[in-house]
């Protein structure tokens, strides 16, 4: 399927209005950008409040070509941005993974995160967004990361700094580097592997890191601020305790000073510790922000921050997503962790944290599953090398060796006059029997490799099939499948926002809930009044609360935001189960966290506290303005021959309250298979105006009546002066 | 040296380190990080969130209850038990792999190899096969087309 790219980069048409900004107007005015057109009527600052690194990169790769003379036009290096460094991400996996084991299984590594579909979701053309970039900024942070440590120079550290510093401007998941690398080093000191290297990689990265970090807007001041970066702080004082006492232990000769050593370690550690939780209680340091706490107490988000666990991206893992990520993987990722465990260095230790950690982060929420892939990959990679390497490589030695004891065996026998061979001691008879038993497995090593081989050859066909079924249609495009296997193309999307931008005012604003505020701002060109950038709570609760509220309460909301048309996505009719009915739940969460006097959650739900859209279904969910804008005209609506008038097929139910009217709104547009519906609010003149008798009118109108008849066509114009003449008018 | 002497007078303590108070081993190490993966790729975390039923039901046609094992169709919903299932599944492959690792280094004779490798090629095997037929209970069509 080939598609254009305007049409491939549409969901991410924020960070590609952003960039087209920033090339027309230049980086500072793109700094300072308001946004009017977002967030009706609060607007936006864009540059304080995006991560610039997306902007910026391939606003560079413009100006290079564009030096060179190459006249690319700024979308196409957006599309291809992500390919290009998905190619970057392979091979700093490759050194990452050369450092962590060998060059095999770099290579194998590299491979593995080409085509794995956890990490191919963002790297398709026309992904434009913030991961594509972040993940290769991550790997190649802790490639100079462990490449620092290895040696101590200062060199590396500064460059895993520089490169942190790409990661900062490019993805909030920074964070999870500044507490990976500080957790690295606490746990080598734990281990007792301190060495001078560490502590001058772990110093300069930090003090580096930090300061970079701060000169991205959007960050400012955080680093020094807020908890999450308090454990960086906390082992960079600690490192300095532990030299110390280091250096003090390197002067005195005493014996137990070793003890003394480990003990004041401790107690720095506490010290510190217990420090960073008073500046907390004291105020200096912000606490844990809401989107962090939720990765440790996981219930939190559910309960006080449904704006956070309303995203798709952000529900908990359930075992299909692992596996559909990653396949043959994630039964190798342990092989591997064995590996390093077994064998375990300074480096070792450092991806297997990152294991762990990813790990547990990846079953909180499906998004991060990204920061697991690559680690997987690297794991995997060792896991598969050594394995081949075991039943391919030992092979060969094994026969060489065979046939070199049958060179010895064979003259021996013939020459008899030759000193008999000695008998071998008991080590050398062992080796003999592991080495012959070797020889043997030959055909089962075959067998071994052979199905390995096939193994990964399967793998290559899962990530194939994921990657054309999955990922590849642009999510504004959906692609639904017909009964005799045909591809059908529903293109309502764009049908509905074609029509936006065709039809209404350019300054009419445009309601709809937040999941498609970019897509209306990019596609439709209207104001919008909340999207993706989901900054202010309260304001999307307000939307929220318009959507869960009867007709009556939410024109009031609605007049009091000056919307002109609202937007619903209703799947009821193609089956399409991501749409605004199946999402009414978390608007209406969202409204009661703002608004629990005049929103309740119990409320939708019937007695036995289900959802039902049925007949059965609550009277206050039955007349909201959500259901009203969904189902408006869809009761008289027959499907097909066997079901009834009114059927809805995403939820599999015949809706409850089939017979209303609109008092308030109006309905301008619905596409071809009723995925977009939109509605005009009408104004205050338009709608309940009673007739009020001539006779009780204050202004009377005028009474004029028509003289034109069918007979008589001549007009006559009102209020025409009378000329009468010798008289003045 | 003696600067510091008179600076610092070295306590005269003996401390003890508890004997309970080692490095774990890294056999100890690694079952710790198997279990936890075996609950995490089993969405113990997602259990735990969303609270599923341990298996579900569904009523045929005469209006039997007919437990269901598997919530087909739903990629971001599952029960307890085809959570733990599979997950099973999964350290039950990378528990093969290790297996067929542990040939190189011991020193055991030949039939003990051979059993060794066929184990652990047992379990790669019906770990990847059934989590095959998995796909193919939860997304009908999977790799197909």
């Amino acid at each position: 399927m080939f598609y254009t790219n305007m049409v491939l980069i549409t969901i991410y048409r924020f960070n590609y209005r952003a960039t087209a900004y920033m090339v027309k107007n230049g980086f500072y005015q793109f700094l300072n950008w308001f946004d009017e057109r977002a967030w009706y009527p609060l607007g936006r600052i864009v540059g304080g409040t995006v991560y610039p690194g997306l902007m910026l990169t391939s606003g560079s790769i413009h100006y290079i070509l564009h030096l060179l003379h190459i006249n690319v036009h700024i979308r196409d290096i957006c599309v291809f941005l992500a390919p290009v460094f998905s190619g970057l991400t392979a091979i700093s996996t490759y050194l990452l993974t050369k450092e962590l084991w060998s060059a095999g299984a770099g290579l194998f590594a590299a491979c593995f995160i080409a085509i794995v579909p956890g990490y191919i979701s963002r790297s398709v053309a026309g992904s434009y967004d913030n991961e594509g970039i972040a993940i290769f900024a991550l790997q190649f942070t802790y490639y100079l990361w462990i490449k620092s440590v290895k040696t101590g120079s200062i060199f590396w550290a500064v460059a895993a700094a520089l490169s942190y510093f790409y990661m900062v401007s490019a993805w909030g998941g920074y964070v999870f580097i500044i507490n990976l690398i500080p957790l690295h080093v606490f746990v080598l000191l734990l281990m007792g592997r301190y060495s001078n290297k560490l502590f001058v990689s772990y110093t300069t990265f930090y003090i580096l890191g930090l300061i970079l970090s701060m000169q991205i807007p959007f960050v400012g001041f955080q680093p020094i601020r807020t908890s999450e970066h308090m454990a960086a702080g906390g082992v960079f004082a600690l490192m300095f305790a532990v030299c110390f006492l280091k250096h003090l232990q390197s002067v005195t000769s005493k014996s137990e000073f070793k003890s003394l050593v480990i003990f004041g370690t401790l107690i720095a550690a506490g010290v510190v510790f217990l420090a960073v939780v008073l500046f907390t209680y004291a105020g200096y340091i912000a606490p844990w922000s809401g989107r962090f706490y939720s990765l440790w107490d996981t219930g939190y988000a559910k309960i006080h921050i449904p704006i956070i666990a309303s995203v798709s991206e952000h529900q908990p893992t359930t075992w299909f997503s692992f596996f559909f990520d990653l396949h043959i993987l994630v039964s190798t990722f342990p092989a591997g962790l064995w590996y390093c465990i077994k064998n375990i260095n300074d480096e070792r230790v450092f991806v297997v944290l990152y294991a762990l950690s990813a790990v547990y982060f990846a079953g909180v929420m499906v998004r991060l599953m990204l920061t697991l892939t690559p680690v997987v990959c690297i794991l995997s990679g060792i896991a598969f090398s050594n394995l081949i390497e075991f039943y391919l490589r030992e092979d060969e030695n094994g026969r060489v060796e065979e046939s070199e004891e049958e060179e010895h065996t064979t003259p021996s026998k013939r020459l008899y006059d030759k000193a008999g061979r000695v008998p071998k001691m008991k080590h050398e008879q062992q080796k003999e029997s592991s080495e012959s038993s070797n020889a043997i497995g030959a055909n089962l090593r075959s067998i071994v490799s052979v199905v390995v081989l096939l193994l990964l050859m399967l793998f290559a066909v899962h990530c194939t099939w994921v990657t054309s079924n999955a990922y590849s249609s642009p999510s504004v495009v959906l692609a639904s499948y017909g009964a005799d296997g045909s591809r059908q193309i529903l293109d309502d999307f764009r049908e509905g926002y074609y029509w936006l931008s065709q039809n209404t005012d350019d300054s009419a604003r445009v309601m709809s809930w937040w999941d498609y505020g970019y897509q209306i701002a990019g596609m439709a060109n209207r104001t919008t009044l909340v999207d993706n950038n989901t900054w202010n709570n309260s304001h999307i609760a307000l939307v929220g609360k318009a959507m869960s509220s009867n007709e009556t309460a939410a024109h009031e909301i609605m007049t009091m935001l000056d919307v002109d048309y609202v937007l619903v996505i209703f799947g009821g009719v193609i089956g399409y189960s991501g749409d605004d009915i199946n999402k009414f739940l978390w608007m209406v969460r969202i409204a009661e966290g703002e608004h629990p006097k005049d929103i309740k959650e119990s409320d939708y739900f019937t007695e036995q506290g289900e959802f039902r859209v049925d007949a059965e279904g609550s009277p206050t969910l039955l007349n909201c303005l959500m259901y009203k804008l969904s189902y408006y005209r869809f009761g008289e609506l027959k499907l097909d021959y066997r079901s009834p008038a009114g059927f809805d097929r995403t939820r599999n139910a015949v809706i409850g309250n089939k017979d209303f009217h609109l008092t308030y709104l109006e309905e301008a547009y619905t596409t071809e298979h009723w995925l977009v519906r939109i509605y005009r609010v009408k104004k205050k003149d338009e709608f309940n105006r009673p007739r009020i008798p001539v006779a009780s009118r204050v202004i009377k109108s005028p009474n004029f009546v028509s003289k034109k008849s069918t007979k008589r066509k001549k007009g006559t114009i009102k209020n025409k002066p009378v000329v009468v003449k010798g008289k003045r008018v | 040296m003696s600067l510091l002497g008179t600076l610092l007078a070295i306590p005269q303590i003996r401390i003890i380190k508890p004997s309970w108070v080692k490095q774990p081993s890294a056999m100890t190490m690694f079952s710790f990080v198997l279990v936890s993966y075996f609950l995490v790729t089993g969405g113990i975390i997602y259990d735990v969130i969303v609270e599923p039923p341990s298996v579900g039901s569904t009523t045929d046609e005469r209006g039997h209850s007919r437990p269901v094992a598997f919530m087909p169709y739903r990629v971001n919903g599952q029960y307890i038990m085809e959570g733990l299932a599979s997950s099973f599944l999964f350290s039950m492959g990378g528990l093969g792999f290790i297996i067929l690792d542990n040939i190189h280094s011991s020193s055991t004779p030949k039939l003990n190899r051979l059993l060794i490798t066929i184990v652990g090629f047992i379990c790669i095997l019906v770990s990847f096969s059934t989590t095959w037929i998995f796909m193919r209970m939860k997304l009908p069509g999977y790799l197909q087309s």
